[in-house]
């Protein structure tokens, strides 16, 4: 883990202060401070500035690096879910049905994603569950073709053929010998889905279409500083910097792992 | 090669039309209807609406109705922009966004072969891992941060470019939207030439160029770049993909009558035909590059031809 400590280091700083921060902070993220309306930072009690209703930047900033976070986990949460069982299943069958089953796969990958999102959240309404459930339903893709690879690979080695030769049912098969081998790979995916559905969360809540007030995410904080940024430019720099960072780590941390398993 | 594009046309056909069919449903099950309202309506005023409208078809024969208006280019009225049709407003914002996009992609594409040749001609060094970072870096770049930040910083603050705004396509309004836009495509882009380098590198007609004197740039160019972009060329699909939903985000920082703004008005007041027609144009779009991508691979490395 050494080329990658920095940003396991850096990560791990940020999630700290997304969880512990708004605790101790005496601002809510919502809460407007009547006399200190669009502060500079460095002003007496807002250590980062207030936005343009006098709401703590801090405060927002934290608020919505633990929304962004757990969209993320979550959504990650189902994309693996449904990564696993569609590669497992299609990698064990194999033949006809892995064949239909990676066609659907390769069809998904043409389509426009982030449409397909948006599509759902206009016609179901916003809410932060449709998300990280869309999020999640449209990010499994790779899981699911590196699992299959790996199921696929796995079914024909010796430990494997041992258990079916000892009368393993497939399913026992399956979460005793197969899932344990696929664990490592299946985190290094999973840890570059994070950045790209930290993406996508940030992507829709700042269009409007994501995440809603009074809950923050990062995406809104970018979007309500780049209105801003003319006379505020801190209002766009901190939470941008915050996702930027976020982003970039889970990146560099995720890459790693997957040269080192590959 | 004739057989190739046949039988990616074959599967690019039934996706395109599993699109439009899929969203035409999706939209039929949304809550709410066109004529919902506060007042209940009288029933026969309502028999009558669905009538003139074919909303009392079977469902497959309204799929049918659809699919037909869609072949023919209608996508129906507007819901918001009243007196337009979507078909008018597509027409009008899809210029602008191609713009856009075309000359992002054509930026990305300068970047990233570039960096990465530049890259792995000093493979090995310092230089090549502070480029490849640099590129890996960009790639976790979203475009709604960097397109703000870049106007924050090159026009609010060092004053040398437009804030926003299209100005007529005068190229001096593009340049921040375009560098917004092609920057992740770009990160990305050179890591695929890079990688693909390295192996080029190592093959036998690479070897044996170097082996008869030539110059290391010209064994670079001529020798390796071409097997080296093949893995470029299949990734134009996704690099669309990634470019036309950047540009609604980037559209609306910089506030460019294109399609991407539209989509995001349209989605924002449930215009349910308009942000149906953009998610198909879209599709098809993205199909139509993977198809150009399977071109440029068959060019490229010659074996694929067969």
């Amino acid at each position: 883990m050494k080329a990658a400590r920095l940003p396991v280091l850096l990560l791990g700083l940020v999630i700290l202060a997304a969880i512990v921060g708004p605790m101790l902070l005496p601002w809510r993220h919502d809460a407007i401070d009547w006399n200190a309306v669009r502060v500079p930072p460095g002003s007496p009690g807002h250590p980062l500035g207030t936005d343009m209703v006098g709401r703590d930047l801090l405060a927002r900033s934290l608020a919505g690096t633990r929304i962004t976070l757990l969209v993320a986990a979550a959504a990650a949460g189902v994309s693996l879910l449904i990564g696993v069982a569609w590669g497992a299943v299609a990698g064990w069958k194999g033949g006809r049905i892995d064949e239909a089953m990676m066609r659907i796969v390769d069809g998904l990958y043409a389509l426009p994603f982030m449409f397909v999102v948006i599509l759902l959240m206009v016609l179901f309404g916003r809410s932060i569950l449709l998300v990280f459930l869309g999020i999640g339903a449209v990010e499994w893709l790779t899981m699911a073709r590196v699992v299959r690879g790996q199921v696929l690979a796995l079914r024909e080695r010796p430990f494997v053929l041992a258990a079916e030769a000892a009368g393993a049912r497939a399913p026992a098969i399956m979460i005793g010998h197969i899932l344990p081998n696929l664990a490592g790979i299946a985190i290094a995916y999973l840890l570059l889905t994070i950045p790209q559905v930290v993406m996508i969360e940030s992507f829709l809540s700042f269009l409007g279409l994501g995440v809603q007030e009074p809950l923050t995410s990062l995406g809104i904080l970018v979007k309500e500083g780049a209105d801003d940024m003319d006379v505020a430019p801190h209002a766009l720099l901190l939470p941008g910097g915050i996702l930027v960072t976020i982003l970039i780590c889970l990146t560099l941390i995720g890459e790693d792992l997957r040269d080192r398993l590959a | 090669m004739r057989a190739l594009i046949l039988r990616r046309l074959l599967t690019a056909l039934p996706t395109l039309l599993a699109v439009v069919i899929l969203s035409f449903l999706l939209m039929k099950v949304a809550p709410g209807g066109p004529f919902d309202s506060e007042r209940a309506l009288d029933p026969a005023t309502e028999a009558a609406l669905a009538r003139a409208y074919g909303l009392d078809l079977p469902l497959h024969e309204q799929v049918w109705r659809y699919l037909l208006r869609v072949a023919q280019g209608d996508f129906g009225p507007s819901l918001v922009y009243r007196d337009f049709t979507v078909t008018d407003l597509v027409a009008q914002g899809l210029p602008v966004s191609l713009t856009l996009g075309a000359l992002a992609l054509v930026a990305a594409l300068a970047i990233g072969i570039g960096a990465g040749l530049f890259a792995a001609a000093r493979a090995g060094r310092p230089v090549d891992h502070a480029i490849m970072l640099a590129m890996t870096l960009l790639t976790a770049l979203p475009s709604f941060v960097t397109g703000p930040v870049l106007a924050l910083v090159f026009a609010l603050w060092l004053g040398w470019l437009p804030v926003s705004g299209w100005g007529d396509g005068r190229p001096a309004f593009l340049v921040l939207p375009v560098i917004a836009l092609a920057l992740p495509v770009a990160g990305a882009i050179a890591k695929l030439t890079r990688a693909g380098l390295a192996t080029a590198l190592a093959q036998d007609h690479v070897r044996t160029a170097r082996a008869r004197g030539l110059s290391p740039l010209r064994v670079l160019v001529r020798h390796a770049l071409r097997p080296a972009l093949v893995p470029v060329a299949s990734y134009l699909g996704p690099a669309a993909a990634g470019l036309l939903t950047g540009a609604v985000v980037i559209e609306t920082v910089f506030a460019l009558p294109g399609l991407g703004g539209y989509f995001v008005q349209g989605a924002l007041n449930r215009d349910y035909p308009l942000v149906l027609a953009v998610v198909i144009l879209y599709a098809a779009l993205i199909l139509l590059f993977n198809l150009i991508a399977d071109l440029a691979y068959g060019w490229l490395d010659p074996r694929i031809r067969g």
